[in-house]
């Protein structure tokens, strides 16, 4: 369970009355008991009082785009979901029975096909059904500081996701559902392995308005005691950033997909009818160059890795084309893909960790990536590659911009690790080398597939090169409010990191850097980290240093700690002063929706 | 800096004991079956001998290493936070501050109950170092530092955990 109330860089809603109950959903007050049957009509705003309630499953049938008015009112999916979540239900049970039918059947006898296929169609339509019975049972509603959602045909279950735990939200539409106008909206909170709330699917404008809505956080009364109305708010987005044609071009060309090159022996192994040797042109290879052997497998490998490159190229087009990244009242938004086309939004206040990365082929042209971690997502969650928070690639100076466009900070020099730490990478280098001339040398005296190993001791050569490229590419920097480290020479990533965002701090020292007096420091953070895998640390720094390195980071934390509760009292005296008199109702109101919200939280983990 | 209680320092031998007993008895075993089906090797003897001298190294390996562990644990409960020392070739200090505990666990194992002994887990949000587990603790202190530990992690409340 995550708290997040900073205050301090809430732009859109930290000088309302709403951040004096803050402390209500800390720790020790979660005790009051749950009260399940109140949540569905305690929040009823005065504006929409007459269509209040939750509706029974007949009555709207439909959710026509123009009935997403601002009320707590229950909300059924797009009815378009029923066909669509039946169809793709259908084609992935269709299939399996197919492959099952396939394989218990070679033969392909009359009675058994006929059985097959009317197991097929028996699933399909239980398929059918269970989709219908789902798309009646789910109901969503938003109210005014918690999300609802009630679904499930078997297995009932109610959850409510406090406004203010929301890290992300994606919009996630390919080409089929664009056709349909209907959009799959994901709900992230920090807590769990899985995203907490999936819509499936909803009208496309309403998932836009979910998005909008959702990372507004909790919603203030206006003056006249009502809760505002949706406006259809476009006006202040500030577009950060716009992929150029021919970034997208570099970066498909030089990205390698690690999912190009299954599909590529799938398409490969069809195009031959499952005979390699028909796509090597033979009469060529016969007629001009002996040794058919060898030259055939190069040619294999050859149009293998084409392929592969083609197919990698086309995935990272799709992936990443009409790439927009806008900002619009402190929070994120971006867009992208040409088939399947995602949207998500970053609130900044929940940024844990940017990450600049400058992979070699793109260093070269001078452009590198940046990653905004948040927590919303599980580390190792298979899923969130359809959502991450990232700019593929940028000319390098756009990249520092947008850096400081998110955190306002500028990646100072950085220090560098000791000499010694040089000499340390080159004897690895070394040892590796070793192990290769070794290991050549003992296959040229036991068989006679190598000849020549001593070609392999050139590979020396390299080992001092390599392990200054290593050392020159590491560092870090112990800056006033955040923590910078930088590592990798072919994937040059570093991590920023805010002091205050520090989860633990590690010290790490093998037995190897022991004998240097080396040590690593790792400024662990909550960010999931997906992406780009690493979490912020100094590598084989002297230990002394290290040691210091590890307690300034435990000091700025705190007092970083101090400073933003300064702050918040500050703000809340100053709320305060605005409310006084008139306002003393609202206050009373304010106190029992955060005591409302503490205990949907409490629900919440019970689940 | 506060020791462990010595008593963990049998549990650790006896685990590493068990485990070092596995591995050996799949190489020792592996080995036997690998001599006996005679068309292989043609059932050279030397073969089982080599696996027990790995076995026997796995064991005295892993038996020192348990000592070993135990004279470099340490932690230290701080003012701001949890600081703890350990790693017989791989040296780790961890600093936890306590805004960031999300819970803390007490665990028993089987082999640390018969020595009645318990292990107190710390949460973290963090994606690396998440939980951090204090073993060889007296049940009575176990109880104790998880208190404190959630006395601490309220006292420094108000921060977002995440």
């Amino acid at each position: 369970m995550t708290e997040d109330h900073d205050t301090e860089r809430e732009t859109g809603s930290g000088d309302s009355p709403h951040s004096s109950g803050d402390e209500g959903v800390r720790p020790s007050d979660r005790t009051s008991t749950p009260e399940p049957s109140e949540g569905a009509t305690r929040d009823d705003a005065p504006a929409s009082g007459a269509n209040d309630g939750p509706a029974p499953p007949n009555d709207e049938p439909e959710t026509p785009p123009g009935a997403v008015s601002a009320g707590p009112k229950e909300q059924q999916l797009h009815p378009a979901s029923v066909p669509y979540r039946s169809l793709s239900r259908s084609v992935s049970t269709g299939s399996l029975f197919f492959f099952i039918g396939i394989v218990a059947s070679p033969g392909g006898a009359g009675a058994n096909l006929v059985l097959i296929g009317a197991m097929v169609v028996v699933g399909i339509l239980v398929g059918i059904a269970y989709e219908f019975a789902y798309y009646q049972r789910f109901r969503y509603r938003l109210t005014n500081d918690t999300f609802d959602v009630a679904s499930g045909v078997v297995s009932r279950r109610d959850r409510e996701v406090p406004l203010r735990r929301i890290q992300n939200v994606d919009v996630r539409q390919n080409v089929l559902q664009r056709a349909l106008g209907i959009a799959a909206v994901h709900v992230e909170t920090a807590g769990g392995g899985a995203t907490e709330v999936t819509l499936q699917y909803v009208d496309e404008t309403e998932a836009r308005r979910l998005q909008r809505r959702l990372r507004d956080g909790p919603r203030e009364r206006t003056e006249n005691g009502e809760f505002p109305e949706d406006e259809a708010d476009e006006e202040d987005e500030e577009l950060l950033f716009e992929i150029q044609p021919n970034e997208l071009a570099i970066l498909s060309a030089f990205t390698i997909d690690p999912g190009a090159s299954v599909l590529a022996t799938i398409a490969l192994s069809f195009a031959s009818g499952f005979d390699p040797a028909t796509l090597i042109p033979l009469d060529f290879i016969e007629t001009d160059l002996p040794g058919t052997g060898l030259v055939a497998i190069a040619w294999a490998v050859l149009i293998f890795a084409v392929a592969a490159w083609v197919l990698s190229a086309a995935l990272t087009f799709t992936r990443y084309y009409g790439f927009r990244l806008t900002r619009t009242n402190g929070e994120l938004r971006y867009e992208r893909g040409l088939l399947q086309r995602y949207s998500g939004t970053i609130p900044l206040e929940k940024v844990q960790t940017l990450t600049i990365k400058e992979s070699v082929p793109f260093r070269w042209f001078g452009y590198g990536s940046l990653a905004v971690e948040t927590a919303g997502y599980a580390p190792g969650q298979s899923g969130s590659r359809g959502a991450e928070s990232a700019v593929p690639l940028a000319e390098a100076g756009r990249v520092r911009e947008l850096a400081r466009s998110v955190e306002p900070v500028e990646v100072p020099d950085l220090e560098r690790s000791p000499r010694r730490a040089r000499e340390r990478y080159g004897v690895r280098y070394f040892l590796v080398v070793a192990a290769l001339v070794a290991g050549s040398y003992a296959l040229a005296t036991t068989t006679d597939v190598v000849v020549d190993w001593y070609v392999t001791l050139v590979l020396l050569v390299l080992v001092p090169v390599a392990a200054h490229l290593k050392w020159t590419n590491r560092g870090f920097h112990l800056g006033d409010t955040y923590f910078f480290a930088r590592t990798g020479f072919w994937r040059r990533t570093t991590k920023i990191v805010p002091h205050y965002r520090v989860q633990s701090v590690v010290y790490n020292q093998t037995i190897f850097q022991r004998r240097r007096r080396l040590a690593s420091v790792t400024a662990d953070t909550a960010s999931s980290a997906a992406f780009f895998g690493r979490a912020g640390t100094a590598y084989d720094i002297d230990h002394g240093r290290a040691l210091e390195v590890q307690r300034t980071l435990n000091e700025r934390l705190q007092e970083q700690l101090r400073q933003r509760k300064h702050q918040r009292v500050l703000d809340r005296l100053a709320t305060r002063d605005w409310s006084d008199e008139p306002m003393r109702d609202e206050a009373t109101q304010d106190e029992r929706d955060d005591e409302r919200s503490s205990d949907t939280e409490d629900r919440g983990s019970l689940e | 800096m506060e020791r462990l209680d010595p008593r963990v320092r049998p549990v650790w031998l006896t685990i590493a004991v068990i485990r070092a007993g596995f591995a050996g008895g799949f190489l020792v075993g592996g080995a036997a079956i690998v001599t006996e089906s005679t068309d292989w090797t043609g059932g050279d003897v030397r073969l089982i001998w080599a696996a027990v001298a790995v076995a026997a190294f796995v064991l005295v390996f892993r038996v020192a290493v348990a000592w070993q562990r135990y004279r470099v644990w340490r932690f230290d409960v701080r003012e701001d936070s949890l600081y703890i020392e350990r790693g017989v070739f791989t040296r780790i200090k961890t600093v936890v501050p306590y805004v960031r505990l999300q819970h803390v666990d007490t665990q028993r194992g089987p082999v640390e109950r018969s020595v009645g002994l318990a292990t107190v887990v710390i949460y973290t949000a963090g994606s690396r170092s998440a939980d951090v587990a204090i073993p060889g603790l007296d049940p009575e202190r176990a109880e104790e530092l998880r208190e404190e530990l959630r006395r601490l992690a309220i006292e420094s409340e108000g921060e977002d955990a995440v």
